[in-house]
């Protein structure tokens, strides 16, 4: 997505020319499923563990090479579980010193206090999943064939897969657990609500692109909608909103990544990420549809592939409200005489 | 980013170590003055805070004209570390209106277009906390059609003669002088912004007269500066004679984007935010929206700066920062007056601050360009006019 000059122009046109090239034969399916075929071409490009160590068989990149292949996945409508594969799974293993080079594509689930997790996104397309649960003070970590789970199929919204797992200690104890420092946790809820921040940014930067395109190109009135002034503020306000969720999402990146997730103030930094995407997506969403009238509500218009995307990705890895309650949560206990030094940083 | 659209906002590329030794030693300063007495934290004190001891200190600390170089008194500091300091004294609620035109606009314009007598004569007196200025733009008939200005400006032996009414002059009961935007040619309906010219106004010569606007809550911050044959020397044309339009226009980022764009009532968010913490106001999530909104209008407009400094065009992004920034405010006054009502329990300086708060909020989104004109902006930036 993000930090211009951050990322080679190259690699970002190569993401692009792929993923063009795969949504022009594979328009999305109303109930996602990992397509091995694309995994495979991808994997081929060095994408898949895109930021893998290279003596693991990954990449070397980061988390801005690694953003710019998510939005250019939401931009292209590629429903693929990059992110869960790469950045949170095969990251939490790498982050516990265990690398995994098995070219399995994986997930990971955090069970809660009552053993189970729900909507966890892509099972069904896994081949293994990094499971995490709480073992008293600490936490395990254990990586799970995906099939020997007890899980109950869902999907979200836009019909990506999101089981909900239920693993008791009578099944965990069969599994060859590892203990996990309590940081790598937090930064994993950190980094899953980042990369579903990262993800709204893309699909409402595309629905400005594509508001923007119909009220140029649609003629009512005799004249272009582009050209009536209630039209402009409707877009605007998109604009303006998209930008919003981009400088809060882009500052969480940058200070992830210049600190390696270890900063005390990244906690406040991705919340703020996912309130200013979560209320953008509401103003950006009803622009959009407003602008693009009854065409924009129907299966045959993209359009629903970026407004349905940009609200169910917001409600992931935390509701809008839980996010928002992090902040307020923060700002009373910061009280007045910190609340300006935490948004300063 | 690859998608076909340009970026409307550039990416903050400052690092806030750079200024954080900086903030540091204003957050103490302030501190030192609460401490003293020396002020209580206000909604708008950068419109309605006017405290020249304040000012003076503020001098003191080399905190006034920072970006004018040293051989005009000034401290050849950069527009980031301005923001800094501006942005500190903002959501600590002071009292910076007596200098914030000359600090802001003046200082700028100056370097950019002011003449080595003019630079010699006002910029160390701005420096010094000793100088303030209003600006003559608005007029009865001209608000945000700011090219219809009907203040005229006559040649004469020496100099210029101007007849027009200025209004919403703020603290041009207490200023020195205004910068006054008059037409020095008769309008062509082909190029409206053409014949327009920038002067600077002593307040106190004869010709001009200052009377007050009285606010809808009875405070006095505007003003209406009415021209009858006032005489401005050559020596005072501001610029270019026929160049006022693009003068005028070409530093509307730096008042569009900058802090005082978001923080106008940030003084009540956090006295909002100490009351949850006690209890006297319901708990409401909404803070923690609000809270994300200023965090992020932090990042936005540090990158409008960034851009800004590297002379890079930023009015699109600035007029981003001020309908979001501005918006953002009179919904922090809104969540406040919501809380609080007669079954509370909360204290007179928090009644006090919220009721500043919803009188001021009509001029957040009207000052400076009303918000309607700022989409106007962006939609020419995203090439729909």
């Amino acid at each position: 997505m993000m930090l211009t000059g951050q990322v080679d122009a190259a690699l970002i046109d190569m993401m692009d020319a792929v993923l063009a090239d795969y949504r022009n034969t594979h328009p999305p399916a109303a109930q996602a499923e990992r397509d091995a075929d694309l995994w495979a071409t991808l994997d081929g490009l060095g994408l898949v563990r895109l930021t893998g160590a290279e003596d693991h068989g990954g990449s070397g990149a980061g988390w801005h090479e690694a953003a710019e292949l998510l939005s250019a996945t939401v931009r292209h409508s590629v429903r693929i579980p990059l992110a869960e594969h790469d950045l949170l799974a095969c990251g939490m293993l790498d982050a516990v010193g265990r690398p995994v080079t098995d070219g399995a594509v994986r997930t990971l689930c955090v069970l809660d206090d009552r053993d189970s997790a729900a909507s966890v996104p892509w099972i069904s397309g896994a081949d293994r999943v990094v499971m995490v649960w709480r073992d008293g003070g600490c936490y395990r970590l254990a990586d799970v064939e995906a099939e020997q789970l007890d899980t109950a199929p869902g999907r979200n919204l836009i019909g990506e897969p999101r089981h909900s797992v239920t693993a008791g200690p009578a099944v965990r104890v069969g599994w060859d657990g590892v203990g996990v420092p309590l940081e790598a946790v937090e930064q994993l809820r950190l980094k899953a609500a980042l990369v579903r921040a990262i993800q709204v940014c893309a699909a409402l930067d595309k629905i400005l692109e594509l508001s923007i395109d119909h009220a140029t190109s649609r003629i009512q009135f005799g004249r272009p909608l582009s050209k009536f002034q209630a039209l402009q503020n409707l877009i605007a306000d998109i604009a303006s909103e998209a930008a919003l969720a981009r400088a809060a999402t882009e500052a969480a990146l940058s200070t992830a990544v210049s600190t390696r997730w270890d900063e005390p103030t990244l906690d406040f930094r991705v919340a703020v990420a996912r309130s200013c995407a979560g209320h953008a997506a509401s103003v950006v969403v009803r622009n959009a549809h407003q602008i693009h009238g009854a065409i924009g509500t129907t299966r045959e218009h993209r359009l629903h592939e970026f407004t349905r995307a940009a609200l169910a990705w917001r409600s992931e890895f935390g509701s809008l409200r839980y996010w928002d309650q992090r902040i307020t949560d923060a700002s009373v206990a910061a009280g007045s005489a910190g609340l300006w030094s935490m948004i300063t940083g | 980013m690859s998608t076909t659209l340009p970026r409307l906002v550039p990416p903050a590329a400052a690092d806030s170590a750079e200024t954080a030794a900086l903030r540091k030693e204003v957050r103490a300063f302030i501190t030192e003055q609460l401490i003293a007495g020396a002020f209580t934290p206000s909604v708008d004190g950068w419109l309605s805070g006017w405290d020249e001891k304040f000012t003076a200190a503020l001098a003191n600390r080399g905190w006034l004209g920072m970006t004018a170089p040293p051989q005009y008194g000034g401290h050849g500091r950069s527009h980031l570390e301005r923001f800094a300091v501006t942005e500190e004294l903002l959501a600590a609620g002071a009292p910076v209106a007596a200098h914030w035109i000359a600090d802001r606009q003046i200082v700028p314009s100056l370097l950019k277009y002011g003449t080595e007598e003019q630079k010699s004569e006002f910029l160390p007196r701005i420096v010094a906390g000793e100088c303030f200025f209003g600006i003559g733009m608005s007029e009865p008939d001209s608000g945000s059609d700011l090219a219809s200005v009907r203040t005229r400006a006559e040649r004469v032996d020496g100099g210029w003669s101007l007849t027009g009414t200025k209004v919403w002059t703020s603290g041009a009961h207490h200023a020195h002088a205004f910068i006054v935007l008059a037409r020095t040619a008769p309008i062509d309906p082909a190029n409206r912004h053409a014949g327009l010219s920038q002067f600077i106004v002593d307040l106190h010569t004869p010709g001009v007269g200052i009377r007050p606007i009285v606010s809808m809550n009875g405070s006095h911050h505007f003003n209406e500066v009415i021209l009858e044959d006032a005489f401005v020397p050559d020596r005072m044309v501001f610029g270019e004679v026929g160049e006022g339009w693009r003068q005028v226009t070409s530093e509307l980022a730096f008042e569009r984007s900058g802090p005082e764009r978001f923080l106008s009532t940030f003084a009540l968010l956090a006295a909002a935010t100490d009351a949850m913490a006690a209890r006297r106001i319901p708990r409401d999530d909404g803070l923690g929206r609000l809270v994300a909104r200023i965090a992020a209008l932090h990042q936005m407009s540090t990158a409008v700066v960034g851009a800004l400094e590297r002379h890079d065009p930023a009015d699109v992004p600035a007029a981003v920062v001020k309908v979001l920034g501005t918006t953002t405010e009179g919904d922090i006054a809104d969540f406040a007056d919501v809380l609080v009502g007669d079954d509370g329990d909360t204290d007179a300086s928090l009644e006090a601050l919220v009721a500043a708060a919803v009188d001021q909020r009509p001029g957040f989104t009207l000052r400076g360009g009303t918000n309607e004109v700022m989409r106007g902006v962006i939609a020419r930036g995203l090439g729909m006019r």
